[in-house]
């Protein structure tokens, strides 16, 4: 972020982001390991590689936060704005993502009922 | 200062049109959609927690309960998309934001939840 000590903002506004993409990610690394300790009685086997899978989505998003946050300082620094910053695919990854989560809960919830 | 549209941003029928806004503005966009994803989460985790744990309530009701809090966390990622976007392009034509459509149905969804669980613990 230091640039001869020049900042882009005083807000910080990058540092948050990459904040918000971290703790997104370390919400869905609990949830993760809750889950499959929660669903392991049921579901067995399928618990572990939801579990795993969840933690592979948690280490995209907090890497991936690093990612965009290098890209996106790179860019204000140099053009003053985000026009060759990160786009949404990170964005559409994880709303992928979470669909799928939401498809395994109501299968987890609704499955042992049919 | 470089052309204010780059191609190469996803998805394009975002970032092809417009000019760039202050990056502050794109920044709380992205902020703003965790905050709908973090939602999203939390409503799926209480939703599968409580047929997890299996507190002693009514199981229907409590089963509607769960079923209704998956449903309200399926359809947050979607909203959480489209209002990204949606705003995304707004601000890069200089036009309004518009407010997120799953607010109304979520509070509506939140309150019949918490009207299922009181009635689930009273007739157990």
């Amino acid at each position: 972020m230091s640039d001869g000590g020049r900042r882009f903002d005083p807000g910080l506004q990058p540092e948050r982001t990459a904040l918000a993409w971290r703790r997104t990610g370390l919400a869905v690394a609990v949830g993760a390991i809750a889950g499959t300790r929660v669903l392991f009685p049921t579901l067995g086997v399928g618990a572990v590689v939801v579990g795993l899978l969840g933690l592979g989505l948690a280490a995209l998003l907090v890497l991936g936060s690093t990612r965009r946050a290098r890209r996106a300082e790179a860019c204000l620094l140099q053009d003053g704005n985000l026009v060759s910053g990160p786009g949404g695919r990170l964005v559409a990854a994880v709303c992928v993502a979470s669909t799928a989560i939401g498809v395994a809960a109501l299968v987890a919830v609704v499955g042992p009922h049919l | 200062m470089s052309s204010p549209v780059t191609p190469r941003r996803f998805p394009r029928w975002v970032f092809g049109e417009g000019s760039e806004p202050d990056p502050r503005f794109t920044l709380a966009n992205e902020r703003t959609f965790l905050a709908w994803i973090r939602t999203a989460l939390a409503l799926l985790a209480c939703g599968v927690a409580l047929e997890a744990v299996a507190p002693p309530m009514q199981p229907q009701l409590r089963l509607a309960a769960s079923v209704l809090l998956i449903v309200l966390g399926l359809l947050t990622p979607v909203q959480a998309w489209f209002a990204w976007s949606r705003d995304e392009r707004a601000m890069r034509n200089g036009r309004p934001l518009s407010a997120p459509a799953l607010m109304v149905p979520l509070a509506v969804g939140s309150a019949i939840t918490g009207v299922l669980l009181l009635a689930a613990l009273l007739l157990r």
